[in-house]
């Protein structure tokens, strides 16, 4: 996030799209209320009535994959409309003229056809969104509409629903050029701002735990910052070629590129897209080392299964969607013999340089606490460099903290970019890649729900939780429905051209005529079975799971029905 | 700014702040059961009366708006015995029966019997409710214990967004409700616990520590949410080792007193017998290593469909060492083999940043590789 969580109860108004924040990220919807109950204008751009909807001035309910006509034709309407903030454009950006030109074409009009949104609804979120109007109550900043200035605050909340696509790059620059364009950066309750998924993942990315970059974004191919750490690392040279993404290691692995894999508490086999195919994949590797606290799907196909401590049964740090560095701390022992995963890793490291003959100072991988290993990250990770165990106890820290003297920061870009001036990258539609045709007649979004959690390997182990939501369920439009004479909670297959999933029908209004949503928790429906790997994205390597192709079957319906309905489908999955 | 007098002492506000927060911002802390700091302010109670100099009667201090040169005492005779008089009406509707209480030492209506010297009331004891729910596995409400302050209404409707609860009835029958009095799990009630969370009596509980120990039986420890990127700042209650209920703190950063129903339930995933508690091999790479004597070969049924006692069935328990080994020696196998890029690191957004750090540093300097991903994409 460019901004912190804090701040949106006090934003004059909410722009939240791709994200079902009350469900996913529930203390940020607590946020999302508490501004509304002050008059906010909470403006939800989604393909589903997510339950925040009832806490939204607007609601515009798109058709999967339409949004970017809608975002195009916001901005199409602020410059048409003069609704733009000069002054920063002029004095923080540069390529406006550039991005003007762009959205010419993408009025409300076409916006309207493409995503089912009425024109009157778009242009009303761009006037709202780019001046900071409030619904009611007056705005706590003094340059906010309602004290001397005319543009209240007015912040962008996104998640999966915006990256999950294989344009997903191009909407969040499309969501960045919005911001910019109206001035709705760098101050409190403004921004850009993504909702990470999991815990720590915006701190496994920030330490390097990806293809591109080393530990603080330096990436693997500058020469200069590469030969650094290779340094601090007492190395010779480090790889300098960006490595494969999980999805592309899969395609790898299928074709015995890729031999071995070391997957450290991940469950590929129900997170990632195409499952039949993932697990193909990992019947052929040479070895699969699988490090987890349960016996994942993935870690039944595993030829070593190390045992971890569970986050409650360790120490370390971990960093929140608003770049806030904590520390945690172990609340209960670890089962049996199972070990933190920094030790395992260490040991495993320690060994695997003995059998190769590589010698290395005490100290390289067994380090004597995390304590140790943080303060050795801070020195090759910039943005964390003036972190360390002392400073963080308490409320700890927002990266960039350059220097143990660094406050930390709240709030990005405030007086500048990191560039210097903020850039405008155009960005023209694209459709999502697979689209509904008379086979596979259906869009199928996916996502989570409030009681569990990503594949479910934590909450569908919690009495409580799975008590509250036991099973799959998939949401259906009444109209949907009735095509094919299907009850409220019968049985339902959902049918795609990777694959099959049986689960409980929920005939709801909140999902549009022609859009099915099933959550990914569910083994025993597991949605990735659905959705593809074909088009990722081509900058982020994110493959589509929010928008694909299906087919409802009613397998309670007459036999000679579900031939009929079948047939010409049958022949054509098997021609991909 | 405003300044004002509390207790005579001379303090400096910002405009719209109430004599209540004014005098706990600075250290001053006025008897209240109905108010919370983060909830709206309609009163009710009256415990946080106080005296303004220039008015005849004492105000809620929860209600009053802080003026320009007010002087308010926040102590008096006059006012303790206010106070006793509202104390002795609450313990009528009240079981005193603190001795077995689980919230005894964390109650707020117990604080105030205690320091205003309310042993027994002096009304006729009659308890108006007697309902006890507990139609879920997160919390119980017993309506004996509630003091109807509203609190739990409140911040279901203002903070969670669900108005899943009111309060219904008049006088005697009055008490908090779903609608039509219904099982929790039929209204819209999210379980996000945060109405237990201000509960001042033992109205509301969470059901994981019924019965389990007193407030001065538990140890606490504070660590961060494992469950999504918010981070919220979660604190623990134990005893002898086990995780009772779990709760926040006004101080946490980011979330405040606040949780949602993963934080705040979903703990006792980690004492599932289901844990991995010891390294395992798989049997076929066991037979290998001659730790078994049954040749054994990976069944094709999908780990999709497998039941309980798969990892019996397929793996084989081994210490440290021998796992560590095979797993190392099959690293190291095949990058002589096919070279450093024929490995594949996949870590945790679940597992801390040393851990991650480690993880890469060794898929990097170690394997030699950039295969190196975690499911931030996924
Ligand atoms: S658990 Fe949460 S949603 Fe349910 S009644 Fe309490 S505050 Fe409301
Ligand atoms: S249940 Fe607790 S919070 Fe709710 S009204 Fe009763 S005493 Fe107050
Ligand atoms: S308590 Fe809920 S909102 Fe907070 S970090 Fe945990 S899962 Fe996220
Ligand atoms: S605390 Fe002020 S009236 Fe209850």
């Amino acid at each position: 996030m460019t901004n912190s969580i804090r701040e949106i109860r006090d934003a004059d108004c909410i722009f939240i799209t791709g994200s079902n924040t009350a469900e996913s990220h529930p203390v940020i919807g607590y946020e999302v209320v508490r501004a509304a109950r002050r008059g906010a204008n909470v403006i939800i751009v989604d393909p589903r009535r997510i339950p925040l909807v009832e806490h939204a001035t607007l609601f515009l309910q798109i058709k999967p994959g339409s949004d970017i006509y809608v975002f195009l034709a916001i901005m199409h309407t602020i410059i048409r409309e003069g609704w733009e903030d000069r002054p920063f454009i002029d004095r923080r950006t540069e390529g406006y003229d550039a991005l003007a030109a762009v959205l010419e074409e993408y009025t409300p009009e076409h916006a309207s056809l493409m995503s089912g949104v009425p024109v009157e609804q778009i242009e009303a979120a761009a006037r709202i969104y780019a001046l900071g109007k409030r619904v009611a109550g007056a705005s706590i900043y003094a340059d906010g509409a309602s004290g001397t200035g005319e543009r209240g605050h007015s912040t962008i909340l996104y998640a999966m629903g915006i990256t999950q696509r294989s344009n997903g790059t191009d909407m969040v620059m499309t969501l960045a050029n919005l911001a910019m364009l109206c001035g709705q950066l760098g101050k409190p309750s403004t921004g850009v701002n993504p909702l990470r998924g999991q815990s720590n993942v915006q701190g496994a990315c920030d330490v390097g735990c990806l293809v591109d970059v080393l530990p603080g974004y330096q990436r693997v191919t500058d020469a200069e910052k590469r030969e650094a750490i290779a340094r601090a690392w007492d190395v010779e040279r480090l790889p300098g070629e960006v490595g494969l993404t999980i999805v592309e290691a899969m395609h790898a692995a299928a074709e015995g590129r890729v031999r071995a894999m070391y997957v450290m508490g991940e469950n590929p086999m129900m997170s990632d897209p195409d499952t039949s195919h993932v697990e193909r994949t990992l019947r052929g590797l040479d070895l699969l080392v699988v490090q987890d606290i349960f016996p994942s799907e993935t870690a039944q196909l595993a030829h070593v299964i190390l045992p971890a401590a569970a986050s409650l049964e360790k120490d370390g740090t971990v960093t929140n969607t608003e770049r806030r560095v904590q520390m945690i701390q172990p609340v209960i022992a670890a089962p049996g013999e199972s070990r933190p995963d920094w030790q395992i890793t260490g040991e495993l490291a320690a060994r695997f340089d003995a059998r190769m003959g590589i010698e290395r100072r005490p100290g390289y991988w067994d380090f004597a606490s995390s304590s140790a290993i943080f303060d050795e990250l801070a020195r090759v990770t910039p943005i964390y460099r003036g972190m360390s165990y002392g400073r963080l106890a308490g409320a700890g820290l927002q990266w960039p903290c350059p220097d143990a003297s660094h406050p930390g920061t709240p709030i990005l870009h405030g007086e500048t970019f990191s560039r210097g001036r903020g850039r405008f990258n155009p960005v023209i539609a694209r459709d999502p890649a697979e689209l509904p045709d008379d086979d596979y007649p259906l869009m199928l979004t996916t996502g989570r729900v409030l009681y569990h959690y990503h594949s479910g390997t934590m909450t569908r182990r919690s009495e409580p939780l799975d008590w509250r939501e036991p099973g799959g369920a998939v949401e259906i439009h009444p109209d949907d429905a009735a095509a094919i004479d299907l009850r409220d909670g019968a049985p339902v297959v959902v049918a795609s051209r990777r694959g099959r999933v049986r689960a409980r029908a929920q005939i709801s209004e909140r999902v549009p005529p022609g859009t099915v949503f099933l959550a990914f928790h569910w083994r025993e429906a597991p949605a990735n079975m659905l959705t593809h790997d074909f088009a990722l994205d081509p900058v982020a390597k994110i493959p589509e799971y929010k928008v694909c192709a299906v087919r409802l079957e009613n397998p309670r319906a007459g036999l000679a029905d579900r031939l009929r309905r079948s047939e010409g489908a049958a022949f054509r999955t098997s021609s991909r | 700014m405003i300044e004002l007098t509390i207790d005579g002492r001379a303090f400096h506000v910002p405009p719209g702040v109430s004599v209540m927060d004014a005098a706990r911002a600075n250290g001053i802390d006025i008897p209240h059961l109905c108010y919370h700091p983060e909830l709206s302010t309609p009163g009710g109670c009256r415990l946080c009366l106080v005296e303004v100099e220039g008015r005849a009667d004492p105000v809620p201090s929860c209600q009053l708006p802080c003026a320009e040169g007010m002087a308010v005492r926040t102590q008096s005779e006059q006012l303790s015995a206010m106070r006793r008089e509202i104390i002795d009406l609450f313990v009528s509707d009240h079981p005193l029966d603190c001795v077995i209480c689980d919230k005894a030492g964390a109650c707020l209506l117990q604080k105030y019997a205690y320091e205003y010297g309310v042993s027994e009331t002096s009304y006729d004891k009659h308890i108006a409710r007697s309902l006890y729910q507990d139609d879920n596995p997160f919390f119980v409400r017993d309506h004996q214990y509630c003091i109807l302050c509203g609190r739990c209404v409140r911040v279901c409707e203002e903070v969670v967004g669900a108005s899943a609860i009111e309060i219904v009835g008049r006088g005697f029958d009055s008490h908090v409700a779903t609608p039509f009095d219904g099982p929790m799990i039929d209204s819209s009630c999210v379980f996000c616990g945060s109405c237990v969370q201000v509960c001042p009596t033992a109205a509301l509980m969470p059901r994981s520590r019924l019965g389990q120990g007193r407030e001065w039986d538990l140890e606490r420890v504070e660590t961060i949410c494992g469950y999504c990127g918010v981070g919220c700042q979660i604190e623990y209650a134990l005893r002898d080792g086990r995780i009772l209920y779990a709760q926040s703190t006004p101080g946490a950063p980011v979330n405040g007193e606040f949780l949602c129903s993963k934080g705040r339930y979903g703990w006792d995933f980690a004492t599932h017998p289901d844990r991995l508690a010891r390294p395992l091999i798989r049997r076929d790479v066991a037979y290998r290593l001659g730790l078994t004597d049954e040749p054994w070969e990976l069944p094709d049924e999908s780990p999709l469909d497998t039941g309980e006692g798969v990892i019996e069935e397929r793996f084989v328990p081994v210490d440290w060492d021998t796992a560590l080994h095979v797993a190392a020696d099959g690293l190291a196998r095949t990058v002589q083999a096919h070279g450093p890029d024929a490995v594949m690191g996949l870590s945790s957004a679940r597992c801390t940043n040393e851990e991650n750090y480690l993880f890469q540093k060794f898929m990097r300097a170690g394997i030699g590789t950039n295969n190196l991903d975690h499911c931030a994409r996924l």
